[in-house]
């Protein structure tokens, strides 16, 4: 069973870091699993993502065409990757960015107000890890508890005293569904 | 080092494996997409007391490498196919001169400029060399992060071991991703240096490392000798790694990252009946020869995947001589050829025996 992830939104946003933490997460669970960089002449202000393909055996391939799940954090990514997903796939995205909008009826749409989450809890930087909260709550193979192993780790010890204010943002992103 | 696994990315997982082994100095001069290796270095080596300079070129960096190995100390530099370029010159002097450089290519797209797309464009630079002479260098090609680690490992012992110039050749894609790999400890021990390195002579006669030849008879003697420690190098250090390869019938072989694809390829095959195996050299030069043409004296055809037009294709089709079918199934750089096309081209390849290149 292999199942890979697309993380997108624009420079600062804290993609890369985000798809890391995941990407962390699953090797903690003792999957097989590889982190991939789109890497070109980018532009401030341009989008930036990575995929994550995660395995029970070998990783077939690091970058693939289509995704299973893609987790949009602005409004060019989500128009960009949505039609990347595959038939039957989720796109995730961060409404206080991103308009609702339904452009294919064969995939799953999920919007959270990631950033607005973040923003209230004081900080807006947190958006990227209140967004793989969401995503653990929508895709069963993203365990919450071992993304916060994930965060721990990304972390680090130089970083330990921002691990209290990410879990809540992780915790945030997983309990916002329910509020919707 | 522990064995415990990190997230870690090839560029990274070769430069900390370059300070596990021992090496003493890092020369470079940054380009993409093998600037972390320089970067993580440039911290790491302040750190231990080690040695790095930016070099102010390719060609300062790779001559400092030559004139640091001379004195028996690890050194590497690492950098990228255009850049790699200009490093051919020394790379024949140290292969005479039976210096222990190693040089780390994280490959991109030439020719010329190109751009720092991933590519494998550089097997025929690595394998062949752009050098001038008769000389050879061991080309070892790693396919996932954790290879990142091991063939570094092996690159500074083969080098030492034989006093022959390494290339450790990676790609953009394996330099960029991250994947679990473990360094544990380096695990070659430490080769004897002292009967040729230069390290003063006082107490004993004046060494000297050069390649002028002014003497036909002793240079002829010189090329013989090079290519007899080769055959040594061809005789104990030809690595391959195969799977499924007993019952194959197509036998899909490729380098470096493209592996992984064509491993996944042979089991979507083989989910459709068709009895698909796979082929990886690991040593790109020595270059496993004798190990095709007993499979192509088997009777099992080849399918070459790789992106390029067709530069290891050439090795497997000298290696089969004729004995069964050989075909490319390639794009010359870019995005790596998915599972379904290396599926698709494989179906096309038997079905008509032609030559499948993917469109871009």
């Amino acid at each position: 069973m292999e199942t890979n992830f697309i993380i997108a939104g624009f420079g600062g946003q804290g993609v890369l870091l985000a798809g890391t933490v995941l990407a962390n997460a699953f090797m903690i669970e003792g999957k097989n699993v590889t982190w991939y960089p789109c890497y070109g002449a980018e532009m401030r202000g341009g989008t930036v993502n990575c995929e994550i393909v995660v395995s029970d055996t070998e990783v077939s391939s690091v970058h693939k065409q289509d995704t299973d799940f893609a987790l949009v954090l602005n409004q060019q990514s989500f128009d960009k990757f949505v039609q990347r997903v595959k038939s039957g796939g989720t796109i995730v995205a961060n409404s206080t960015l991103v308009a609702e909008s339904h452009p294919r009826s064969d995939i799953k749409y999920v919007f959270a107000p990631m950033t607005k989450i973040a923003n209230d809890m004081g900080n807006g930087k947190v958006t990227n890890v209140v967004s793989l909260g969401v995503l653990s709550s929508v895709c069963k193979i993203v365990s919450k508890d071992f993304l916060a192993k994930g965060v721990e780790k990304v972390l680090g010890e130089k970083k330990k005293n921002l691990l209290p204010l990410n879990l809540e943002a992780l915790e945030n992103g997983a309990g916002s569904l329910a509020l919707v | 080092m522990s064995d415990e696994k990190v997230l870690i990315k090839g560029n990274y997982a070769i430069a900390q494996a370059a300070v596990n082994a021992g090496c003493q100095c890092y020369f470079g001069y940054p380009i993409t997409p093998q600037t972390e290796i320089g970067e993580y270095l440039s911290g790491k080596m302040q750190e231990l007391d080690r040695a790095y300079v930016c070099a102010e070129s390719e060609l300062g960096a790779i001559n400092m490498v030559m004139g640091a190995v001379s004195t028996g100390v690890k050194a590497m530099t690492s950098s990228s196919s255009c850049a790699v370029a200009l490093m051919q010159e020394a790379l024949s002097y140290a292969a005479s001169d039976e210096l222990p450089v190693v040089l780390v290519n994280v490959m991109r797209t030439g020719p010329g400029l190109g751009y720092i797309y991933p590519a494998q464009g550089d097997y025929n630079q690595a394998v062949y060399g752009g050098g001038n002479g008769d000389y050879k260098i061991i080309v070892l090609a790693p396919s996932t992060v954790q290879e990142c680690v091991d063939l570094t490992y092996r690159a500074f012992y083969l080098a030492q071991k034989y006093r022959n110039p390494v290339i450790l050749l990676a790609d953009g894609l394996l330099g960029q991703m991250m994947e679990p790999a473990s360094f544990g400890e380096y695990p070659y021990p430490e080769v004897d240096v002292s009967g040729w390195a230069l390290t003063g002579a006082k107490g004993r006669e004046a060494r000297k490392i050069y390649s002028v030849a002014p003497d036909e008879k002793k240079q002829i003697q010189h090329i013989y000798d090079l290519h007899k420690k080769f055959e040594v190098i061809t005789e104990n250090e030809t690595t391959y790694e195969e799977f499924n390869i007993d019952d194959a019938q197509i036998v899909l072989t490729a380098f470096g990252s493209m592996t992984r694809n064509i491993k996944a390829a042979m089991n979507v095959l083989r989910g459709k009946g068709i009895k698909a195996g796979c082929f990886r050299p690991v040593t790109l030069s020595p270059f496993p020869h004798k190990r095709i043409s007993e499979l192509a004296a088997a009777g099992k055809d080849f399918a070459v995947v790789e992106m390029n037009m067709g530069q290891m294709f050439k090795d497997v089709k000298y290696a089969v001589d004729g004995k069964s079918n050989v075909d490319l199934i390639n794009r010359p750089c870019g995005e790596w050829l998915s599972v379904e096309e290396i599926v698709a081209g494989v179906e096309g390849v038997m079905q008509g025996g032609k030559t499948y290149a993917a469109s871009i």
